[in-house]
């Protein structure tokens, strides 16, 4: 199988999960109802044997949040994740001599680092983008998910740079009754109700080093990381992987039989897999277009004909219908409302 | 006895009353039976019933307030009492063979009083019942109204809002709201790790709270972010408390587990209201927050 699947058990449950229970039993819960349904048992996770699913990590955050209905819940458990104590991995993270660096773990190693998101990094001249994408499926626990990937890694970014990294923050889901948390635990450059959930910086913070690195430390934990990755999709899910295949050739992307011929399955067999993934080919399909007509938008300048002549769109009403129907929004409308941010994020 | 007793004086007197009357009557009517008639089991028995019943009755008035169902339940115990009563006088009293009431007192008031109680359990439950009910919508509403946060013995920003909300009806008067977070939590966090973290934010909020006058609210906002509303208080009595509290959290020393003291420092922002919603002034005490973090002068 390319890349990793929903319900494959490869977590360890000693990691990252284990950073959510280690909350919630602070706060005097009981462990035996955190671990309903996710067929963990404590003795086996002290052992160290446990391992889970991505599905049974969200059970798992499911009954978190059900436990401890609290906002700062995400947040809180974010600010814990990295980096972490998870082997090779939080070597590599906490040995990063940058912020590049810092974001090819979460964009290259998602399997490792963060298997519920996978990351894509776009830099223009003036901005760097990290857009988290959807690796399995996260379902109802999406936006948790989200708000503890983005306070983690604004986090862990600012304890190894040893500065306030001024992020914006680009967020799908509408504004939440509870803005008090992104505020202080993000920052107060908060856009809701967009297209992408996203961090931006200016592009000059990529490359300024961090103290306390290790070079070597750096390189030997990623020779140690890259044989846990997948040889065809490296950190990605299954899920991802299939995105990243349509998103590389977006102006003329694979059909279902040719993204299941380097597969060596059926095209019927590739719809079942995805399917349990929680999407289908026509789906991701939109999802990547949608991604990069926003991206050419936002970050790169170009204009609404140019972005319909670069997805191989014959004509620009076509393409109006169908920015339409991916995101809710003309085109037009989409570009203005991504220039007020942009404008508002960093004035010239 | 407490203050319930005094509530029945006049049940009680009542009783005591007819006790009397049936002595009175007894030794009227009959004659006094010699000392070897005289039946001690037979007295000890009913004598202590009689006796327990009183007991039960004044136990019932000691702990209810007057009403429907303590009169059925004191007035069957009454009844019981009476009949007892009857019984144990007829062990020292020979009435004459023609003199029938006393069968009454006797054979009567047992089965009446027994009716009255075991109506006045009857509705003693309903009325359990019914309390419960009323407990459980008191709970909710409190529990609706104050929020309290996972993290301190504070409130959270929803109840914040209410609440300014609230004292921001009172237009005549200014309310200020003054934010208060630490210095570079996030790093401090890190260092000591999130238990000792979490106990710094719990024992900051208690010394925060130490610094208030009464009227005061202390509410975490988020995170390391606290939030005191102060009613009715102007720009300067806000300022000043506002120094005051950054005094107080600059001189605490907190302990970590291993014993070692990590300092803090706080940055306040303060915010005055001038025909502010809650968010508008919650709004302005960030900014003014945020100033004061940059290091630039503070502007409300």
């Amino acid at each position: 199988m390319n890349g990793y699947l929903a319900d494959q058990a490869f977590i360890p449950a000693h990691h990252q999960p284990a950073v959510l229970i280690d909350l919630i039993h602070d706060q005097g819960i009981d462990l035996n109802r955190l671990l309903r349904h996710t067929g963990l048992f404590q003795e086996q996770i002290l052992s160290g044997e446990a391992r889970l699913s991505p599905h049974g990590w969200l059970q798992l955050i499911h009954n978190a949040r059900r436990l401890l209905p609290d906002p700062e819940l995400s947040f809180r458990y974010g600010q814990r994740l990295f980096p972490g104590h998870y082997g090779a991995i939080s070597a590599l993270l906490g040995n990063a001599g940058n912020l590049h660096d810092a974001l090819q773990v979460f964009t290259g190693f998602s399997k490792l680092v963060f298997p519920l998101l996978g990351a894509r990094l776009t830099v223009t001249d003036r901005h760097l983008c990290l857009h988290w994408l959807d690796s399995c499926g996260n379902g109802s626990e999406h936006r948790f998910v989200v708000e503890a990937a983005m306070a983690g890694l604004a986090s862990v970014t600012r304890w190894l740079s040893g500065e306030r990294l001024p992020w914006a923050f680009q967020f799908r889901h509408a504004r939440p009754s509870y803005p008090e948390q992104y505020q202080v635990h993000l920052g107060d450059t908060l856009y809701f109700d967009g297209q992408l959930d996203a961090m931006i910086l200016p592009r000059h913070y990529l490359e300024s080093p961090w103290p306390g690195a290790s070079t070597i430390a750096w390189r030997a934990a990623k020779q140690q990381c890259q044989p846990q990755l997948d040889p065809l999709a490296g950190g990605d899910s299954f899920r991802l992987y299939l995105y990243r295949q349509l998103l590389q050739n977006v102006a003329s992307p694979p059909s279902l039989q040719q993204l299941a011929n380097p597969l060596q399955c059926s095209p019927a067999t590739l719809k079942r897999r995805l399917r349990d993934q929680g999407c289908h080919y026509q789906q991701l399909l939109d999802q990547a277009r949608l991604h990069q007509a926003i991206h050419w938008l936002q970050f790169h300048g170009y204009s609404t004909e140019q972005v319909a002549r670069q997805l191989n769109f014959t004509d620009s009403t076509n393409f109006r219908r169908s920015f339409k129907r991916w995101s809710g929004l003309t085109p037009a409308a989409c570009q203005r409302a991504l220039a007020a941010t942009m404008g508002s994020l960093y004035p010239a | 006895m407490g203050n319930m007793t005094a509530l029945h004086r006049w049940s009680i007197a009542a009783i005591v009353a007819i006790g009397l009357c049936i002595l009175i009557l007894n030794l009227a009517v009959g004659a006094l039976k010699p000392a070897a008639d005289i039946a001690w089991l037979d007295i000890a028995g009913e004598g202590g019933a009689a006796l327990l019943s009183l007991m039960w009755t004044v136990f019932i008035f000691n702990s209810r307030p007057a009403g429907w169902v303590t009169r059925l339940l004191s007035g069957g115990l009454a009844f019981i009492f009476f009949s007892y009563w009857q019984d144990v006088l007829d062990e020292f009293i020979q009435l004459p063979a023609h003199v029938h009431w006393d069968h009454w007192v006797e054979s009567g008031s047992m089965p009446l009083g027994m009716i009255l109680l075991t109506l006045g359990i009857y509705h003693w439950h309903r009325e359990q019942q019914a309390i419960n009910r009323q407990l459980l919508k008191r709970e909710r509403i409190f529990r609706e109204h104050r929020s309290f946060d996972a993290l301190t013995p504070l409130s959270d920003a929803r109840y914040l809002r209410e609440q300014l909300a609230l004292e921001l009806q009172h237009t005549q008067q200014p309310v200020s709201l003054i934010m208060i977070d630490l210095h570079c939590f996030d790093h401090s966090r890190r260092l000591l790790g999130s238990a000792d973290g979490d106990r710094l934010l719990r024992e900051l909020s208690e010394l925060l709270v130490l610094n208030l006058r009464q009227k005061d609210l202390l509410c975490r906002y988020a995170g390391d972010r606290f939030a005191v509303v102060l009613p009715a208080t102007e720009r300067l009595i806000a300022e000043n408390l506002g120094r005051e509290l950054k005094q107080a959290a600059d001189h605490f020393a907190f302990k970590t587990r291993r014993g070692e003291t990590h300092r803090v420092t706080v940055h306040t922002g303060l915010a005055v209201s001038h025909h502010d919603s809650a968010d508008s002034l919650i709004e302005r005490a960030n900014r003014c927050l945020l100033q004061s973090r940059s290091g630039q002068p503070q502007v409300a």
